[in-house]
């Protein structure tokens, strides 16, 4: 060696570079194909020592064999297999990729560049294999004559990040599938709700697939707008849940109802970032609520004006009574009557009953056995309050031809014709005929009852018709002639 | 004193009832009205001290004949089956009677 020559560079090799550098230092490397320490090349040491110094996991794969010598940095990487791996053979030291690396040394040798982003490798780790993935950047390294004489490589393992994009990957199609699952509305609302982000209307709303801010003009009513801006507010306020039952515009221009929900997403510092939310439809369900308290309220109407005519029947029955025992008769009779015409109206859902059957069913109670009872004629239909009216005035009749006419002895009989004509001005009306025969020679009554003034001034005044009653000495006999139209709507 | 009054129902046996309460008490009745049109024709014109008037008619509310009433400064009374919540709010204090059950002798109370 020239005395002239600097002082050896063995004597300070490598400098530095921490377990892996002192390891270097006091290993024999003389029976491992870099043969002893100072013996080797200076384009060795020198990468060696680069290397050494990096905080950057790297590892050189020296010579033909791809011998390994790595930093501090690169050992975490090798867990277990440190520091034997040191030195080592790369297809011998990573046995279970040596085709991944026999084709790096082939490349990188030949002086080209490699490069691996998220490259996923199964590495035998705590003794079982197990997926691991990296970023690995390639590039040869050159001895003195110039030519590659070994590959360095730097090993950045991205299994963490890796798994964990994977895992937001999942979660955010598990929140799709949801999403599509769900037969909710679905919509996201910028921080302050001044913005709709997107709403998935699922043909109950209409959808909106951009930002825009006239979001409320599409969805709302006006009048609605002030009372869901206070719930939105008082949710900003406290970043709590939103929870509001409102009238919506519906995407077939219909009013509907929705229960709508929105949780604010918040960012790490605790600021609402958006709000995401669902509404479900309850149009159905608001409207049968409704229904259900329109019905409430009606009953209670229909109950009272029932104690009402239960007060007038008693009013009217005993006010003048002479015989109690016979006024108790009549009026408890007249209460079954009542109780017969809402069990018809109920079943008609109080819309209305046919004309006929009503009149049928006010005088069963009354008819005598026998072909004494011929009810002939058109039909109609006919609203509640009709319906209640005429049962009333035909209950009085079949009351009084049971008392005083035909259905007193035993051979008369009542004859109801029922006949819809159409007048000369278009209009229709409708007559009933009530003539009784067979009955007892009839005699004027000396004074007006309660029945026959219900059946006279009552039925005349509710169906807007005139009422006839005629006293013939042969057979009682009633008639009614009223607008149709008034029998079907009032 | 006897007073003359009108008498709006549109439910015949409950008017009829009314009449004779009002006449029993020694009223005159001087006219029952059944529907809107008549209702508004006595209480525009008649001769009347007082006036029961139910709120629902035929499916019309009555408050129209209230308003010519206290127009014309005639006392008026409401009978309704819906409750005093059912009264247009113009006419709020006029007394109300429950329809469930009348008593034309409360009406004497009310006078305005």
């Amino acid at each position: 060696m020239d005395s002239e020559s600097p002082q050896p560079l063995t004597a300070r090799f490598p400098v530095g570079g921490g377990e892996i550098g002192r390891l270097i230092q006091t290993r024999d490397w003389s029976k491992t194909p870099l043969g002893p320490l100072d013996l080797w090349p200076q384009s060795l040491k020198t990468a060696t020592n680069m290397l050494l110094l990096s905080p950057v996991p790297i590892v050189l794969l020296w010579g033909e064999d791809g011998v390994m010598i790595y930093n501090d940095a690169y050992s975490v990487f090798a867990g277990s297999r440190h520091p034997d791996l040191l030195g080592s053979k790369v297809r011998e030291g990573w046995s279970e990729i040596a085709d991944f690396n026999d084709n790096v040394m082939k490349v990188g040798l030949s002086g080209k560049t490699l490069a691996y982003e998220n490259q996923e490798l199964t590495l035998l780790r705590h003794g079982s294999p197990a997926p691991a993935w990296m970023n690995l950047d390639y590039s040869p390294v050159l001895d003195e004559s110039g030519k590659p004489a070994g590959v360095i490589a730097i090993v950045v393992e991205t299994t963490k990040s890796v798994l964990a994009q994977r895992r937001l990957r999942e979660s955010e199609e598990r929140f799709r599938a949801f999403t599509t699952a769900t037969t909710d509305i679905v919509y996201r609302m910028s921080a302050d709700w001044k913005e709709m982000q997107q709403l998935d209307g699922r043909n109950v709303l209409a959808d909106t697939a951009n930002p825009t801010v006239a979001w409320q003009e599409a969805y709302l009513f006006p009048e609605d707008i002030p009372a869901i801006q206070a719930v939105i507010d008082e949710a900003i306020a406290s970043k709590g849940v939103f929870e509001c039952e409102h009238r919506v515009r519906r995407a077939d221009g219909n009013t509907g109802w929705v229960l709508s929900r929105a949780v604010p997403v918040l960012n790490d510092g605790g600021a609402i970032v958006e709000w995401f939310g669902a509404a479900t439809d309850i149009t159905e369900r608001r409207r049968k609520q409704q229904q259900l308290e329109l019905i409430v309220h009606e009953l209670n109407h229909r109950v009272k004006n029932n104690l009402a005519m239960v007060q007038a029947f008693a009013y009217r029955t005993f006010r003048d009574a002479e015989d109690i025992p016979r006024a108790l008769d009549s009026f408890t009779a007249r209460l079954v009557s009542l109780g017969r015409a809402n069990d018809l109206l109920t079943g008609e859902l109080w819309s209305s009953a046919s004309l006929k059957q009503t009149l049928d069913q006010a005088t069963v109670p009354h008819r005598p056995d026998g072909e004494r009872w011929k009810l002939t004629g058109d039909d109609i239909r006919v609203s509640a309050k009709t319906a209640l009216a005429l049962t009333m005035a035909f209950h009085e009749l079949g009351t009084n031809a049971v008392r005083h006419g035909a259905w007193s002895n035993d051979g008369g009989a009542v004859s109801v014709k029922c006949s819809l004509q159409i007048i000369d001005d278009g209009t229709q009306r409708y007559r009933i005929d009530w003539d009784e025969h067979g009955g007892p020679r009839v005699e004027q009554p000396k004074r007006k009852g309660f029945g026959t003034v219900l059946i006279q001034r009552g039925l005349a005044a509710e169906t807007g018709g005139s009422v006839d009653i005629s006293f013939a000495e042969t057979g009682f006999s009633f008639r009614l002639d009223a607008p149709a139209d008034r029998l079907r709507n009032e | 004193m006897a007073k003359r009054v009108l008498v709006v129902e549109d439910e015949m046996t409950i008017a009829m009832m009314i009449e004779d309460m009002l006449m029993d008490l020694g009223h005159e009745v001087v006219a029952t009205a059944a529907r809107l049109p008549t209702a508004l024709e006595v209480a525009g014109d008649g001769n009347l001290d007082f006036v029961i008037l139910d709120v629902n008619l035929a499916g019309h509310q009555s408050f129209p004949v209230a308003a010519v009433l206290q127009q014309r400064g005639i006392p008026f009374a409401f009978a309704t089956g819906y409750g005093p919540a059912g009264i247009d709010p113009a006419f709020a204090g006029r007394p109300v009677l429950d329809q469930a059950v009348h008593n034309c002798r409360s009406c004497r109370c009310h006078r305005n």
